[in-house]
């Protein structure tokens, strides 16, 4: 008879070694596994797959790679709070490879990943961060002596998810800001045989990093994705929905300069250049580093760094729209407008008044020679009909 | 005998991708070589974007320092465009910059440099009762019970039971140099821990300021955070007492539990006061002007600016940044018509030439280039940057707090100054460091709040915001000691965009790979310097030496020169 | 198509006469050596001014959202100024996008004036009537410029082009108007606006953008109105508010 408080399970053994040592033999278990298929209403083909997985209950396997980047992704996903990091990396994930935390360096760092990678062939979780860079086949960042379009393509085969973690495996972030010198790209231009979650942002918030991967691990599947392959439970709104300015927006109440009697007290950022408008982001709501604030709460305007290629369609930063290329900065479109419009009125005028002198001289000519033009006046272009139709 | 070619790539728990590759006989390192493997052309993005947002461009240089470059950039912007910050600003982006360094440096020593250190595994052999004594001794922290380790350890144990390591796996667990007791070991396991939950913490203050952490906001011309104390959407009261809350624990973390275990841990490797030590010269561009002063100012920095050349450390040699060249003999670039002794940064060229092997590679040592850092050489010397410099610098210049801290060190590890100039030194210096500015933080909260209370509340200059008030061409500099090591940045404006942006990085200097006339950069130099290599299948002992250094790799790389050269020489390939 | 005087006076006022009963107009007065032709009918006149009144409204509201030119409130979030442009904003556009809705209808419901094909100088003539109409207003021998009783080639094509932008701002619109509901059915129907456009900052460029043509057209347009109406004496200035305009009856018109 087997008695859970006389007989613990140990911490760390999977439940087929628990079983053993118990003195379960395969065979009593493998029945067990049937009446479990039977209960749930499970074809008995099934028996041998429930089995593995409740045989390998373990913490699933988290691969993480880091490209070409910045670090900043793990710097904050260490910010996480919850789960804490250490929490994360302890007890609800086992994290196989991750450059910046682990302990082994080199040759024993490549075969732990390799090791990990045939142990857990299908089923890990693959977290990368940072771009690829194809020019000049990848030389731009090489680890080991292997391009990144290398490592990443042999992690991506044998992952059961891959999440792009930051700007740059969402879309290169700033290195592939214009003109993009090493050809950077997302990682879902390098893996496309297998869904890619964007966790966008430049970093991305700590807790939605650790959420997405805890809603993979609790809910077994991948959490529903906008068009641009965010989860929706953090970029399923605009930030400009939900931001605790908004208020001051509907009422006209905006910044006009930076520390102005507006920004005092603390009013709407969009004439400085907010990108909440065209940003789909959590900030306001999951806020940053437990939840102390957000930008926006900081006083400074959003920069829009969960879409794609902000770096090209959200600068300049401080202004709301686009800069206009070909054009100095002070360009804008307004005044280009402006320009054109005051161009347009002035031309219109200018022909107006060459029209009203043509008109004169006809009607000059009009009078000395057929003697007026009876009840229309002897129209310029009277005239020209006329002569038109000689 | 025959030397062993030792390749260490990737190097692990630094920023960005290092690779090291040696050659080791009878158990030293005989030579060695540093290759930055990471390329990605920042300062060529920059041309044309407005100077504006060039913090944020910059910033992105790095997530680990992620202020630095921010910070440095808005100076050279300030610089170039004459725009005095009020002191506010300068006060609150030193609180910004000392809560990042003080937060960074305890991320190094626990997560990035310990495992160097302390083996783990050996915790569980520990004495948890024993460890709380041993702990008591050392600082009131009030985690120093025999309870608390036992827990820790339990947790240990269920993890390391597991079988799944997870980022533990293939440590060099029971290597002989290894040389601290299970207690010490299992001490700074729980401190590892803990500082994990402390750092997402304190760093909140970047979050008050700037918006997040990491990549907080910054402005040129000041900071966003506007102060009202009558208002629940700005610094008010709430917030400073938050702020107030955050460098007192940053402080009391630093004191009770940073520097004691430095202490205690560096007691057990002594001997590496003696390896290590590399190039003798060291720069220091300096560090938090006073408030009320100006980042120009450079008589007022709280760490002062200076070199001191071949570890003399009775005198400071004013630095002059017109003595600054950089190479390419040995990097992954070619220059077009440059003398050999390098280029003045304002001169700088970038035209990758790879000429490394095709990747999958196996060595690149016997490559003449062989990375893609340049090397920065100052007065035809290489130059060590970081926190050792910085309080090589302060402490030849007389600054009482470091005098009184290194002093401390000393005595309490016995050794002479010569101590320093050592993998243990840099990693000491560093903890010295952490000390003084978490302490002298409190001055600067101290002073922002007399400064509201006294009125003012300016946290932003607009008279130069409108780009019509620019100059048609403007050319600046903004500097700053980074975590890292020294930092400057290089701005060129032409009708209100960029036209050229230039940065010169702590790591650029540390990972500097030779030079024309063969002077090795200051990691090449530290691992041939009395360095031993037991085990080449485990080389704890480089990852010692170079962690010592604080890699940050994504700083070092980048291109000098915004002209656009690049974008014509890249051949693009499918 | 292009009958002389006699005859196509007559067809002409056969159909006038049918139009306006169809319509329930008077007649008009005959003038010496003028007649009167019928050539808009009132939901296009009435389209004609709804559509230039919201576009005034959408323009200065429109300026408004994208550079708020006045402020409100000193205290807190009292006012509701841009809630209420964005109230008229939306409005005006409700108004502009059922303008277009009966013009789309009018191009096939319409007379020869106001259907599909006169929106296009197609036919080989109109092209080079199209280079004479250009040669008139730069004033190179305005007297061979050709005659037209509904839009000429130089009109076809400028207000297929208003009609075009009109339509461009409507889409972009909706496009950024679906941001605020990313499950509604604005955001889904024209999430290719966004991603022709580049994203959101595209779209809200260009829509404001293409707010200047209006903006530049107008003056043009009210100009060269006025021109016509002075310089040709047709009343064409109110044939956007009476339907029709006289014309002399010895002139012969492309598209009589």
């Amino acid at each position: 008879m087997y008695f859970p408080l006389t007989d613990p399970w140990e911490p760390g053994a999977t439940l087929g070694e628990h079983l053993h040592s118990r003195g379960v033999s395969r065979r009593d278990f493998l029945q067990f596994c049937g009446e479990m298929g039977a209960i749930l209403g499970l074809s008995s083909l099934l028996t041998p797959k429930l089995a593995k997985a409740l045989e390998q209950l373990q913490r699933p396997s988290v691969i993480w790679l880091s490209l070409q980047e910045c670090t900043g992704c793990t710097e904050s996903a260490l910010r996480t709070s919850h789960p804490t990091i250490g929490d994360l990396v302890l007890n609800l994930i086992s994290l196989d490879y991750q450059e910046n935390l682990q302990a082994a360096a080199g040759s024993a760092a490549e075969s732990a990943l390799q090791q990990a990678m045939k142990d857990h062939h299908g089923e890990y979780v693959l977290i990368v961060t940072g771009s690829v860079p194809l020019a000049e086949g990848g030389i731009y960042t090489t680890i080991g002596g292997r391009t990144a379009r290398d490592i990443l393509e042999e992690a991506a085969a044998g992952a059961a998810a891959v999440l792009a973690v930051g700007a740059c495996a969402h879309f290169g972030s700033v290195q592939a800001a214009a003109p993009n010198p090493t050809r950077a790209v997302g990682v879902d231009q390098i893996v496309k045989d297998k869904p890619v979650v964007n966790i966008a942002g430049c970093p991305p918030i700590a807790d939605t990093i650790t959420a997405t991967v805890v809603h993979y691990l609790t809910f077994g599947r991948l959490p529903d994705l906008d068009y641009d392959h965010r989860p929706l439970f953090a970029y399923g709104a605009r930030i400009h929905d939900q931001c605790s300015r908004r208020a001051n927006f509907d009422a006209g109440q905006f910044v006009k300069a930076f520390d102005d009697e507006a920004a005092r007290k603390a009013w709407c950022l969009y004439e400085v250049g907010c990108k909440g408008p065209a940003t789909f982001s959590p900030c306001p709501i999951f806020q940053w580093n437990g939840e102390t604030s957000w930008p926006i709460g900081a006083g400074h305007p959003c920069l829009g760094c969960t879409e794609r290629m902000f770096w090209d369609t959200m600068t300049p930063f401080y202004q709301r729209m686009p800069k206009v290329s070909g054009f100095g900065i002070e360009s804008t479109a307004d005044t280009i407008g402006a320009a054109l419009a005051v161009g347009a009125t002035a031309g219109v005028a200018a022909h107006a008044v060459v029209t009203g002198v043509n008109r004169m001289r006809h009607r000059k000519e009009g009078a000395s020679g057929s003697g007026g033009g009876g009840p229309d006046g002897g129209s310029a272009s009277h005239e020209e009909d006329r002569h038109g139709q000689d | 005998m025959a030397r062993t070619k030792v390749v260490v790539d990737p190097i692990t728990r630094i920023e960005g991708h290092l690779r090291i590759e040696v050659q080791a006989e009878n158990g030293m390192i005989a030579d060695a070589w540093a290759s930055s493997t990471q390329f990605r052309g920042i300062e060529i993005i920059m041309n044309g974007r407005d100077p504006r947002d060039a913090w944020a461009f910059t910033q992105r240089i790095c997530g680990v320092c992620t202020v630095v470059h921010a910070i440095a950039s808005c100076r050279a912007v300030e610089d170039a465009l004459d725009i005095t910050i009020p002191p506010n600003a300068t006060i609150i982006r030193n609180l910004v910059h000392g809560m990042q360094t003080v937060q960074d440096h305890v991320i190094h020593f626990y997560h990035l440099h310990a495992l160097d250190w302390v083996d783990v595994v050996s915790a569980l052999k520990a004495d948890p009762d024993r460890a709380g004594q041993i702990a008591r001794s050392l600082s009131p922290w009030p985690n120093n019970s025999g309870t608390y380790f036992k827990a820790v350890q339990e947790k240990l144990q269920k993890f390391v039971s597991s079988g799944q390591l997870g980022i533990f796996t293939n440590g060099y667990w029971g290597h002989p140099a290894y040389k601290l007791p299970p207690e010490v070991n299992l001490i700074a396991v729980a401190h590892y821990l803990e500082a994990l939950d402390w750092q997402r913490d304190v760093i909140r203050l970047h979050t008050i300021f700037g918006g997040k952490n990491p990549h907080p906001n910054f402005l040129v011309g000041g900071m966003a955070s506007a102060i009202n104390l009558d208002d629940t959407g700005t610094i008010n009261a709430e917030r400073l007492s938050d702020i107030k809350a955050l460098i007192d624990k940053a402080l009391v973390f630093v004191e009770q539990v940073y520097w004691p275990d430095l202490l205690a841990i560096a007691g057990f490797y002594k001997d590496w006061a003696s390896i290590g030590g590399g190039v003798p010269n060291y720069l220091a561009v300096g560090m938090f002007p006073a408030a009320g002063s100006d980042f120009r100012d450079i008589e007022h920095l709280y760490f002062p600016r200076g070199i001191i050349l071949d570890n003399d450390l009775t005198k400071v040699v004013p630095y002059d940044e017109q003595k600054v060249r950089e190479e390419v003999m040995h990097s992954w670039y070619e220059y077009q018509g440059a003398p050999a002794e390098g280029l003045h940064p304002y001169e700088g060229q970038t035209v990758p030439n790879y000429t490394g092997p095709k990747p999958p590679w196996t060595f690149i040592q016997d490559q003449e280039k062989y990375t893609w850092m340049k090397a920065p050489r100052y007065d035809g010397k290489p130059m060590e940057v970081g926190p050792l410099a910085r309080m090589l610098v302060a402490y030849a210049s007389g600054h009482e707090g470091v005098k009184a801290l290194v002093g401390e060190a000393l005595g309490k590890l016995q050794v002479g100054p010569a101590a320093l100039f050592s993998t243990l030194g840099r990693t000491a210096a560093r903890a010295i460091e952490t000390v003084l500015v978490a302490r002298k933080m409190e001055d600067w909260y101290d002073d922002l709040v007399g400064r509201i209370k006294n009125g003012d509340v300016a946290t932003f200059n607009d008279q130069k915001w409108d780009p019509s008030t620019w100059p048609a061409t403007a050319r600046g500099y903004g500097y700053l000691d980074a975590a890292r090591g020294a930092l400057g940045h290089w701005v060129e404006i032409q009708n209100g965009q960029i036209s050229r942006y230039q940065c010169v990085v702590p790591s650029t200097w540390n990972c500097s790979p030779r030079d024309a006339e063969g002077q090795k950069g200051p990691y090449e130099a530290s691992l041939v310097d009395n360095h031993p290599l037991v085990k080449p299948d485990q080389p704890i002992e480089i990852l010692r030496t170079i962690h010592s250094f604080d890699p940050c790799m994504a700083c070092g790389v980048h291109v000098l020169d915004a002209e656009g050269d690049l974008v014509t020489t890249v051949k693009v390939q499918g | 198509m292009n009958a002389g005087p006699g005859g196509g006076g007559a067809e002409a006022a056969s159909r006038e006469t049918r139009d306006r009963a169809a319509l329930g107009e008077r007649p008009r007065p005959a003038v010496h050596g003028y007649r009167w032709v019928y050539l808009w009918h009132w939901p296009i006149r009435a389209m004609h001014w709804l559509a230039f009144g919201s576009i005034v409204v959408l323009a200065l509201t429109g300026f408004y959202i994208g550079r708020p030119y006045f402020m409100t409130g000193t205290g807190n979030a009292t006012s509701y100024a841009m809630g209420w442009m964005r109230f008229l904003h939306f409005a005006a556009a409700g108004v502009f996008v059922a303008t277009g809705i009966v013009r789309l209808y009018w191009l096939f419901a319409g007379n020869k004036f106001e259907r599909l094909p006169a929106l296009f100088p197609l036919r080989g003539r109109d092209l080079g009537n199209l280079w004479r109409m250009v040669k008139k207003y730069l004033m190179i021998r305005p007297e061979r410029a050709p005659h037209y009783l509904g839009h000429n080639p130089l009109q076809q094509l400028s207000y297929t082009l208003v009609y075009l932008v009109g339509a461009f701002m409507v889409v972009t619109g909706f496009a950024l108007y679906g941001l605020s509901n990313p499950e509604g059915f604005f955001y889904d129907a024209f999430g290719w606006v966004r991603e022709l456009l580049g994203g959101a900052q595209g779209v809200r460029f260009w829509h404001h953008v293409m707010t200047w043509f209006f903006v530049i057209f107008f003056p043009i347009h009210v100009y060269l109105a006025i021109r016509a109406d002075v310089t040709e004496l047709d009343g064409s200035l109110s044939s956007i508010v009476s339907g029709g305009k006289f014309v002399r009856e010895d002139l012969e018109f492309e598209d009589e």
